[in-house]
């Protein structure tokens, strides 16, 4: 897995590439923690994420939760195979999935 | 009445005592022993105690007299009475005590196996006795005694002989086998029942498949195997014969469990468990061995005369040919014809070299018929041996530490059989997912707080394209489909972190099955594709 972080002001922008699973989790999980700082705008592009597992949805839940009442969290890019994930598990409800 | 006669040799006394011995005649026999040993010299002296009837304390302080001049003691044909009375009253921690060996008669008794080295026969409806070809058996019963045991502490499912008994002039062992019926008679009277009978078989050989053995516990199958190698090498062209050696020397050595002899008559049905018998041959080496073995006992013995397998497991060539077809489908857990195929021929280099070397060792040579045998199997290993590189196979079995640093390892044995199968890339990365969460919540809960191993089976049959994956563990009994699914309709703040795992699994498999058997957990799941 790939993470590429961009800051700019009270916005981050986390291109997550690769795979999303109980080894990698952790690592975004720790990326994020670290620049989440007074951010009000999250966006996790995930045109280039082949695959997430569990472990993955867990941080997103977590980070979604992190950002109640500080500001919004969307996700974009998401392929076909991701997006049945997140379908199945109710996630395309939670998130705010930019089509 | 007691009667007392001694003869003393060069380099043992040896006495007999019969009868009762009690304080009214323990005098009398105190001066027999006494006249006896007159200026005898200290050597071992053996009573021989099968025709004593009673022996009361007073008899024994005589024994306990003679313990004083001869050291070296030793009782024989104790009855259970006598061996009783002398356990408790601890002579048999002072001196040897053998008991009498209990006589049955087979005279009339059903035979329901017959092996290499004994018959088996029903004594009564709860019990059968193996009766050793070997009329010196004792060494091999005790032998065979032994590996019983290793196997079952190991967790192979086996019978363990209970007792040692005399019939006519051999030695049998005693087993309790209730109802048993053994799986060649179950295909011979239920043909119906084939399916599952390949399914219970293929399922005990795993098991026996993926069982460590303790180093040197058993001996090394690829020993063995190489030395037929070598023996039926100078009997095949130079070229034919140094590759079958560098093959079966190229095997490498592996320290799971083997049978030896793994065919339908030693595989009991009691009740409605399964169990392994006639554990003499057990070895350790790489499964191919018992493929090859396996080989012979359904095709290569019989495989010029179908009347051999009728006589042998009492169901017919047709049936011996449909049930080894099918257990190599289930062992390796596909229906390539090609994968099926090379495999096959694999196990058959090793039967026809075991049974070349047999038949040559029995003097085969000196026969037509031997030599008729010995040139089919012969001219089968020449052609086998010029397609055939590596007596290796792929195994559709992942034994590993349950460990998420293994997690990369386990997708990578699961997708190789996937991509193997042209499996369409969507499904294969939903079945990854399943592999992960279920792998995971092993490494993590099943051991907790220690560590264990998990074992990854792929089973994959093509037309129509279906995957089985089934997971096992020996840690704490688990049933993770017995956990509410999460309510994935609640809003983000009161939606819980734990528990989606498993729920993707369900919810992208076609069929999740938990059982719980023999020790493990036992999770399996099946895609459609």
């Amino acid at each position: 897995m790939e993470i590429i972080k961009t800051a700019e002001d009270k916005k981050l922008a986390v291109e997550v590439k690769g795979r999303l699973d109980t080894t990698t989790a952790p690592e975004l999980e720790a990326a994020l923690k670290e620049s989440m700082e007074g951010i009000e705008e999250l966006t996790l592009n995930f045109a280039e994420l082949e695959y997430i597992s569990s472990a993955g949805l867990r941080v997103l839940l977590a980070t979604q939760k992190a950002m109640q009442g500080k500001g919004e969290m969307i996700v974009t890019g998401v392929n076909d195979i991701v997006m049945e994930v997140f379908e199945v598990t109710g996630f395309c409800d939670i998130l705010n999935i930019a089509k | 009445m007691e009667e007392i006669r001694g003869q003393v040799k060069e380099d043992k006394v040896e006495l007999v005592v019969s009868g009762r011995i009690d304080s009214t005649n323990a005098a009398a026999a105190g001066e027999e022993f006494d006249r006896i040993l007159e200026g005898v010299t200290p050597r071992p002296l053996y009573i021989d105690a099968s025709e004593l009837e009673y022996i009361s304390s007073a008899g024994l302080r005589l024994i306990l007299r003679l313990r004083k001049s001869f050291e070296d003691i030793t009782i024989t044909g104790t009855s259970s009475e006598i061996y009783e009375i002398l356990d408790m009253t601890g002579f048999t921690q002072m001196m040897t005590v053998e008991k009498a060996y209990k006589v049955v008669s087979i005279e009339g008794c059903e035979v329901i196996g017959r092996g290499a080295n004994g018959t088996v026969y029903r004594i009564d409806g709860d019990n059968v006795v193996k009766v050793y070809n070997n009329p010196d058996a004792l060494d091999e019963i005790q032998h065979e005694r032994e590996v019983a045991r290793l196997a079952m502490i190991l967790g192979v499912p086996t019978a363990i002989s209970y007792d040692v008994v005399r019939v006519g002039n051999s030695y049998g062992s005693v087993f309790e086998l209730l109802d048993a019926k053994s799986f060649s008679k179950i295909l011979a009277q239920h043909p119906e029942k084939m399916d599952w009978c390949v399914e219970e078989y293929v399922e005990m050989l795993k098991t026996i498949h993926g069982t460590v053995v303790p180093e040197g516990k058993l001996p090394d199958m690829r020993e063995t195997a190489i030395g037929w190698a070598h023996f039926v090498k100078d009997y095949l062209p130079e070229e034919a014969g140094e590759k079958l050696v560098s093959m079966v020397e190229a095997i490498p050595h592996d320290d799971h469990m083997i049978h030896g002899d793994y065919h339908t008559k030693n595989l009991e049905l009691v009740g409605d468990e399964v169990l392994l018998i006639d554990m003499d041959t057990l070895a350790v080496g790489h499964p191919i061995f018992e493929l090859g073995s396996m080989f012979n006992a359904y095709i290569g013995f019989s495989e010029l005369d179908p009347q051999i397998i009728l006589d042998f497991q009492g169901f017919d060539h047709e049936t011996a040919q449909e049930f080894w077809a099918k257990t190599l489908v289930e062992y390796l857990g596909t229906d390539n014809k090609a994968v099926v195929r090379s495999v096959e021929d694999k196990a058959r280099i090793i039967g026809y070299t075991r049974l070349i070397r047999r038949s040559i060792r029995r003097n085969g040579l000196e026969t037509e018929e031997g030599r008729r045998l010995i040139d089919h199997w012969k001219a089968e290993l020449l052609q086998l041996l010029s397609h055939t590189e590596s007596l290796e196979f792929t195994r559709n079995e992942l034994d590993i530490e349950a460990d998420t640093e293994n997690l990369d390892a386990v997708l990578a044995f699961v997708d190789e059989r996937l991509e193997a199968a042209n499996c369409p890339m969507k499904a294969k990365m939903q079945i990854d997912l399943a592999v992960e969460e279920i792998f995971v919540n092993i490494a993590n809960y099943a051991y907790r707080p220690n560590k264990g191993r998990a074992v990854i089976r792929t089973e994959v049959r093509e037309n129509p394209l279906e995957v089985t994956l089934t997971f096992l563990d020996s840690g704490a009994p688990y049933d993770p489909l017995a956990k509410e699914d999460p309510d994935i309709t609640l809003a983000v703040q009161d939606r819980q972190i734990g528990g989606l795992g498993i729920f993707l699994v369900k919810q992208t498999m076609d069929d999740v099955k938990y059982e719980y058997k023999n020790g493990r957990n036992i999770l399996t799941l099946t895609k459609n594709l």
